[in-house]
């Protein structure tokens, strides 16, 4: 143990002696975390929604009612272009949808439950279905809301009415029973609408149609508090990736330099070599990990949900880049060729392991092999700490995986480096 | 001391080394001398265990396993490349090699002083090595193996791309050595070197060992006659001069004669007593470098 710990010692001091590595390792992932927290939590400006931009061809009361609505959603950032414009700027993906206001929006009812003439036209990109959708979601809550506020209109009402009336009179397609039935409620409504005092009339669709409140409240208590709960164990994550390559590189830099054969003619086994080489990627990952942790903490004041599972998450995490490490040293010849390689699987496991962005946003048919990724378990078990509130029992399969992969990875590396080596 | 019987090593279709044997006397400075490529770094790294051969044996001190990790306590190496920490400073570097062998305390820091006394570089012992100059990496590459005190050494090429300063250095370092009794095998290519340092010395090219002897019996055996150049008072008779020497391709220009001869100063002493008066005269004895010309038709730096 002490040889491999001299080992260990010694490339820490090499590390320690390069500025470029210390930024790497140490810097670099506080940097991330710094940035991304700012962004995710609007911090130095104005939260930004979704661009959208609407066309009003319509023009009437209820269009500039419906429009007011829109601009009151923070998730939106309404600009108004004419039809073409708006059109282009989708196009060349300055804004996100064109909405299209078409004459007859303003019918009320008709409007809206009029299938064959829609009078509400989105125009997007559809690669953009996650915002499409939420932004349809919007629009049909804008619309209910100005449906809501026009219905306290007696007098509008009855013209609605007698829309309704007029269509089901006209209807071919309903036989007369049907059609009684439908004139019976109608003719009921406008009786009560008629008889009604102005004073106590009311017709309220905001609350009771487009409730989203509630949701909210459930999203709040599973989510994360601050959005550096989610954006330092990226950075820790971006701490291993940097602390990986950096000892996978130095393991063959050792062998080009010629000091890997000095120690292996010296009075030590391979077991001291590599050994020391993983102790020393260890304690510099337990150390990334604890600075940022700290400035997590003390900075940023970020809760740490469950701190003794996030030691056992940061210690599998810990465990399997340093196995990735060994395995990575092992795929070139030079330097160079590992730490291309090393960068490029780093490049692919940020991606697909939801350190860059949401696993929520790959297609379904790239998410299985998110489940290889060791970052995308890393992820979850530090997240599942941090806030997502896991029990012991749910940590154990991540940190599992995550040893697994790591004590997998390790021995294919010391293996394939003693062959390399004879 | 050290024992090597019957050696062989490829590497893919390259045989790297073709049925080497010698053996090394305790005591002894042992060269082995040949071009790059001969097989010089194969015999080294198998002695000291970083490849194995096909097929042969070693023996160091009588063990038979150099990877041992006792064997390996008796061993320095001083490998051909600069294997060296260059961000750390020679007093880092010297500390760290001198702690997996095992030193430590007030031993380990005598030593390192030591080592740095023989490399020279005490004074600059805090710089980092990539400040240093390729000779001063060279002795520092050096006295890293030295610091454990080892009877046996394995030089490969220490004095490779050197400065003159630093190869008397470094010879200086070795001549010491020899005076202590240590057991050294020297490789290089530069004859001067095996002609000044070494007891005896194999001849290795392709992978086999072409001969092995003292300096002194090789010539004598492959060197072939010296070159004597002589530049007379008056234009000589050469008829005269030839019953005086051995050569029948005596060549005359002017006053000047060259020949050639086994035994260079008997010929010029006969011919001095003779009445014949040299001007100048050029004595060109045989060397490594001809013994290894006479064993494989090259030059050694042809190479």
């Amino acid at each position: 143990m002490r040889k491999a710990l001299l080992i260990a010692f010694k490339d820490l001091k090499v590390l320690a002696s390069n500025k470029g590595n210390i930024f790497w390792v140490f810097g670099f992932p506080v940097l991330l975390a710094l940035l991304f927290g700012a962004i995710y939590s609007g911090a130095g400006g104005e939260p930004s929604g979704i661009k959208i931009a609407v066309v009003d061809e319509d023009n009437t009361e209820f269009s500039g009612s419906y429009k007011s609505k829109l601009e009151s959603y923070e998730a939106l950032e309404i600009v108004y272009l004419p039809g073409d414009e708006a059109i282009e700027q989708v196009r060349k993906g300055k804004i996100a949808a064109a909405v299209i206001l078409k004459n007859g929006f303003g019918d009320g009812f008709e409007a809206l439950f009029n299938s064959d003439e829609p009078r509400l036209e989105i125009a997007a990109d559809p690669s953009r279905k996650m915002e499409s959708g939420y932004l349809q979601g919007l629009l049909a809550k804008a619309q209910f809301e100005a449906l809501g506020d026009q219905s306290v209109d007696k007098e509008w009402m009855r013209k609605q009415i007698k829309l309704w009336r007029d269509d089901v009179e006209n209807d071919s397609k309903l036989n007369t029973k049907q059609a009684k039935l439908y004139l019976d409620f109608i003719n009921s409504f406008d009786t009560l609408l008629k008889d009604a005092n102005g004073g106590t009339f009311g017709v309220d669709f905001k609350g009771d149609l487009m409730n989203f409140a509630k949701r909210d409240i459930n999203r709040e208590l599973k989510g994360p508090i601050t959005s550096f709960q989610t954006t330092f164990s990226q950075a820790m994550l971006w701490g291993m990736f940097t602390c990986t390559v950096t000892f996978a590189i130095s393991i063959v830099k050792e062998r080009t330099n010629g000091t890997l054969d000095r120690l292996r003619i010296g009075p030590l086994g391979h077991a001291h070599i590599l050994g020391g080489k993983g102790l020393a990627c260890f304690i510099t990952a337990v150390f990334v990990i604890c600075v940022l942790y700290i400035i997590a903490k003390a900075i940023f004041k970020t809760p740490i949900g469950n701190l003794s599972l996030f030691i056992l998450a940061a210690f599998c995490t810990v465990l399997c880049f340093v196995g990735l490490m060994m395995f990575i040293s092992t795929w070139g010849r030079t330097e160079q060729s590992v730490g291309a390689a090393g960068w490029a699987t780093i490049v692919i496991m940020a991606m697909l392991g939801g350190v860059t962005f949401p696993l929520a946003f790959m297609p379904s048919w790239l998410r299985p092999f998110c489940h290889v990724i060791p970052a995308k378990w890393s992820i979850l078990a530090l997240e599942g700490a941090i806030w997502r509130g896991f029990s012991f029992a749910e940590m154990l399969v991540p940190c599992l995986v995550l040893v697994a992969i790591g004590f997998i990875c390790f021995s294919l590396g010391v293996g394939m480096l003693q062959r390399q080596d004879s | 001391m050290i024992k090597a019987e019957n050696l062989k090593k490829r590497f893919g279709n390259i045989i790297a080394l073709d049925d080497v044997s010698f053996e090394v006397k305790k005591g002894e400075t042992f060269g082995l001398l040949g071009p790059n490529g001969a097989g010089k770094t194969t015999t080294i790294n198998i002695l000291c265990g970083l490849a194995r051969p096909d097929r042969g044996t070693v023996s160091l001190d009588g063990k038979t396993d150099p990877t041992v990790p006792e064997v390996r306590l008796s061993l320095g190496v001083v490998p051909q490349t600069l294997a060296l920490y260059e961000e750390l400073s020679a007093y880092n570097n010297l500390k760290f090699f001198g702690s997996i062998y095992g030193l430590s305390g007030q031993k380990l820091k005598e030593r390192i002083k030591d080592c740095l006394e023989i490399a020279g570089l005490t004074q600059r012992s805090k710089d980092r090595v990539s400040k240093y100059s390729s000779g001063m990496k060279r002795r520092l590459n050096m006295a890293c193996s030295l610091l454990h005190e080892p009877p046996i050494l394995l030089l490969d090429e220490p004095t490779v791309g050197v400065d003159p300063q630093s190869r008397n250095l470094i010879f200086d370092t070795i001549e010491q050595w020899k005076q202590q009794g240590r057991t050294i095998i020297y490789t290089t290519h530069y004859m001067e070197e095996a002609e000044r340092l070494c007891d005896r010395v194999a001849i290795l090219d392709h992978g086999k060992i072409l001969d092995i002897d003292s300096v002194a019996n090789l010539i004598d055996r492959h060197g072939g006659p010296s070159h004597i150049e002589a530049e007379f008072e008056e234009k000589p008779d050469i008829e005269k001069i030839k019953p005086f020497v051995d050569d029948k391709d005596i060549q005359i220009k002017e006053n000047v004669i060259r020949f050639k001869t086994g035994q260079p100063m008997e010929s010029l002493a006969r011919l001095n007593r003779s009445g014949f008066r040299f001007r100048t005269l050029k004595v060109q004895t045989a060397n490594l470098e001809d013994v290894f010309l006479n064993l494989t038709g090259r030059r050694l730096r042809d190479q």
